[in-house]
């Protein structure tokens, strides 16, 4: 049969467990708005009961532990989600980079194109003047600066990617390496069969962080999480990082290594995989064509030019410096020429005719060896770039939305609502308070029972 | 199910949403344009580089078609002074056929006819912003000068090249005619014709002066034939005129179809952006600061 001090000590142990709960939801209240805290709820329960003979009577409550409340595949599907999203986010960026080269405004390549053979129309109406020739030579050297001015902003532009590379890099080392310090805190932990709480958080939030840099894979083990990129390479095992490096390619990328091996091109995903995608395809790409583009068309022009003659009777040369290879055309573009006589208007060898330039002329409207004209090769290019900028932006866009809506189911699950905080503080402060009453009736009780001994004077 | 709590960052990202619609509302309607970036519609982007191509083409074009007509112009005015002068010429050698004329008078005739000559060859030497109207493709080079080994007295430096100027897809008109063409043709001589009427009014016989006067009539004909090419090329760059005119507009009318941006659907669009934006505000501002601790007290 329980006694009152018996009864005293379920009331002191209710009174402890609802101050644990209090606990919980103070921590709560204060991490309401901290990044990947998952919400705690304290896990209340009876206590064993005790029997006397056929009696069975509880013996109160104790607070068994804290449970952060958390999805783990909801975790992975944001991490996923963010490795998408920060992909995106880097193409798009870069690509705002690279799109205003390629705007019709007069100091484009395709304007510049336009003003040329605008030149070499003027020249045809007066093929004689050194003016005009004049006029000629510097509209060819405008359009050479507008092929320099998108192959050196295009280089700039990989170079920043290059140094955002390396950044990346660093930064998923550090990452990697606390990753790797949480584990050992959790390895105890876990084999006491407690909850991670707050330090599972802490990694959970730093996965998210490692996911926005690159796509990882995370297995769940005895010694705490593995952590590889997407294609296995090992970030983090046990408590140990193995930090990646980064190393100038013969092609002057930064290429990125992992114990020495080359894993540039298996990492697609997060902030680095776009930089990469944007660098080592989108860039090589667009300069390709650009270098097509300036190696087709000053072949062209340069066949045709020799055909004719220039201002004194001479056979013409090359207008354009011949690219020595497709490779690097755009940057060499040159015009050849410097004496304006040499331009080689003439198709009889007279210094008045036209005839020469009225097949240049015809050159605008003719297939380069690519098969497109100049204008429309150009314009391909404009599409690409407006197209792959638009593709970009428009998956940002998409995974934005999805990984709000994943966060939403989240912060649903896991995130603190200061109202039911609110609602439990109460029910904790009642049952405190009920517990505290219980006590001081118990004690009321105890000096009842005392004085029965001291007033009734039995003894 | 559980709701989420934190409505916080839907918020900001509705308000952001709201205000990214505005800000491109109040950007087409700065700029007049829909597509101010490939990415807005690369299609577009693309045809605009065409479409700006185009123009040019079209601008080159009307210019090449104004400069010639001016060339053609200069060269129809000094071939029509030419033709009076000839054709003076001929009255002078029907006059000196007259078998009544003195010496002295045919002498004078001669040399009136001498002096028509020598105009004649100064006005087939005529530069237009130095370029030699009737030297062919050698536009440099003074067409006629004087050499007595020719019959005519003068040699032709020019070449029987024509050039010509595009004035539309595939559409070339030839921009001059050959001096020997217009001056010296076999049969046809002006010059010669006019040489050899100044020999015959010195020589006397009214049968030489005759014939000479028929040869000139001969010569004169063909060079009032071939004065209609300037006539009729410049009406041709005149039709086509007309046309680039309508195409420059067409082009125009391209291109703002292509970026261009309705103003009214832009300002139906702005004030759209607006609302939302004012109603994603006045919502937040009612959501954000609801809580249970409003009213424990």
């Amino acid at each position: 049969m329980p006694g009152l001090t018996t009864s005293l000590l379920t009331a002191m142990h209710a009174l402890m467990a609802q101050q644990g709960a209090m606990d919980a939801t103070t921590n709560n209240i204060a991490n309401a708005n901290t990044p990947g805290y998952s919400r705690q709820v304290p896990v209340l329960v009876e206590s064993d009961p005790s029997n006397e003979g056929s009696l069975l009577y509880g013996n109160g409550v104790q607070l068994e532990r804290y449970q952060s409340i958390r999805d783990e595949l909801l975790d992975l599907r944001i991490q996923e989600e963010t490795s998408q999203q920060s992909s995106a986010e880097a193409q798009t960026n870069a690509m705002q980079q690279i799109q205003p080269l390629f705007v019709t405004n007069g100091q484009d390549i395709g304007s510049q194109i336009s003003a040329f053979f605008a030149s070499i129309s003027q020249l045809s109406a007066d093929p004689a003047n050194l003016s005009l020739r004049t006029g000629m030579i510097t509209a060819g050297q405008n359009l050479a600066s507008s092929f320099h001015t998108a192959v050196s902003q295009l280089t700039e532009i990989q170079s920043g990617l290059n140094r955002s590379v390396v950044q990346d890099v660093g930064k998923i080392n550090q990452i990697a390496q606390q990753i790797a310090d949480l584990n050992s805190q959790l390895i105890p932990l876990q084999t006491g069969g407690q909850d991670g709480g707050s330090v599972k958080d802490q990694q959970t939030e730093l996965v998210r962080q490692l996911s926005e840099l690159t796509g990882v894979s995370v297995i769940e083990t005895e010694s705490g999480i593995t952590v590889t990129t997407g294609s296995g390479t090992a970030l983090v095992v046990g408590s140990r990082a193995f930090p990646l490096q980064t190393a100038m390619g013969s092609s002057g990328k930064q290429q990125v290594l992992s114990q020495g091996q080359d894993i540039t091109a298996t990492l697609n995903t997060g902030a680095l995989g776009g930089a990469l995608a944007v660098r080592d395809q989108v860039v090589p790409g667009i300069l390709n064509q650009l270098d097509t583009l300036a190696s087709d068309f000053s072949n062209s022009f340069n066949a045709v030019h020799q055909s004719g003659t220039d201002l004194n009777g001479v056979a013409g040369g090359d207008f354009f410096t011949p690219a020595s290879s497709v490779a690097g055309a755009a940057a060499h573009f040159n015009v050849a020429l410097t004496d304006p006589a040499a331009i080689a208007a003439s198709s009889d060898g007279s210094a008045g005719s036209n005839g020469n330039l009225t097949q240049l002329l015809t050159l605008q409207s003719s297939p380069l060896a690519s098969g497109e004209t100049p204008t429309d090769s150009y314009s391909s290019i404009v599409f690409q770039v407006g197209t792959l900028a638009a593709n970009a932006q428009a998956e940002s866009d998409a995974s934005s939305m999805s990984l709000q809506q994943l966060s939403d189911q989240r912060s649903a699950l896991s995130g603190v609502s200061v109202n039911e905080e609110s609602v439990n503080l109460i029910r904790y402060q009642q049952a405190f308070e009920a517990a505290a009453r219980v006590i001081t009736t118990i004690d009321q009780l105890n000096q009842v029972a005392l004085n029965m001994g001291a007033s009734g004077g039995g003894f | 199910m559980r709701v989420n709590p934190n409505t916080a960052p839907d918020v900001l990202a509705a308000i952001a949403q709201a205000q990214q619609a505005e800000a491109v509302a109040l950007q087409q309607i700065a700029t007049g344009r829909r597509v101010n970036l490939p990415s807005d519609d690369p299609g577009a982007a693309a045809a605009l580089v065409q479409n700006h191509n185009r123009s040019d083409v079209v601008d080159q074009y009307t210019q090449n078609g104004n400069t010639v007509l001016q060339m053609l112009q200069t060269a129809d005015s000094v071939l029509s002074s030419v033709v009076s002068e000839v054709s003076q010429a001929i009255s002078v050698g029907v006059q000196g056929a007259n078998g009544t004329l003195s010496d002295s008078n045919r002498e004078t005739l001669a040399d009136q006819v001498s002096g028509t000559l020598d105009s004649v060859v100064s006005q087939a030497n005529m530069a237009y912003r130095g370029i030699h109207l009737f030297a062919g493709t050698a536009t440099t080079t003074v067409p006629f000068t004087p050499d007595t080994s020719s019959p005519s007295g003068y040699q032709y430096n020019g070449n029987g090249n024509v050039n010509s100027a595009a004035i539309g897809d595939g559409f070339a008109v030839p921009v001059n005619v050959p001096g020997d063409q217009l001056f010296q043709h076999t049969g046809a001589d002006v010059l010669g014709s006019l040489q050899q009427l100044v020999t015959a009014l010195r020589g006397g016989d009214a049968s030489v002066i005759g014939s000479a006067t028929n040869q000139l009539r001969q010569a004169f004909d063909y060079l009032t034939q071939q004065r209609a090419f300037y006539g009729n090329v410049a009406s041709q760059i005149n039709s086509q005129e007309s046309f680039l005119q309508s195409e420059t507009t067409n082009i125009k009318s391209e291109e703002n179809s292509l970026v261009g941006v309705d103003m009214a659907t832009a300002a139906t669009n702005l004030s759209q952006a607006q609302t939302a934006t004012q109603a994603t505000l006045a919502a937040a501002a009612r959501v954000l600061p609801q809580s249970l601790l409003d009213y424990l007290k």
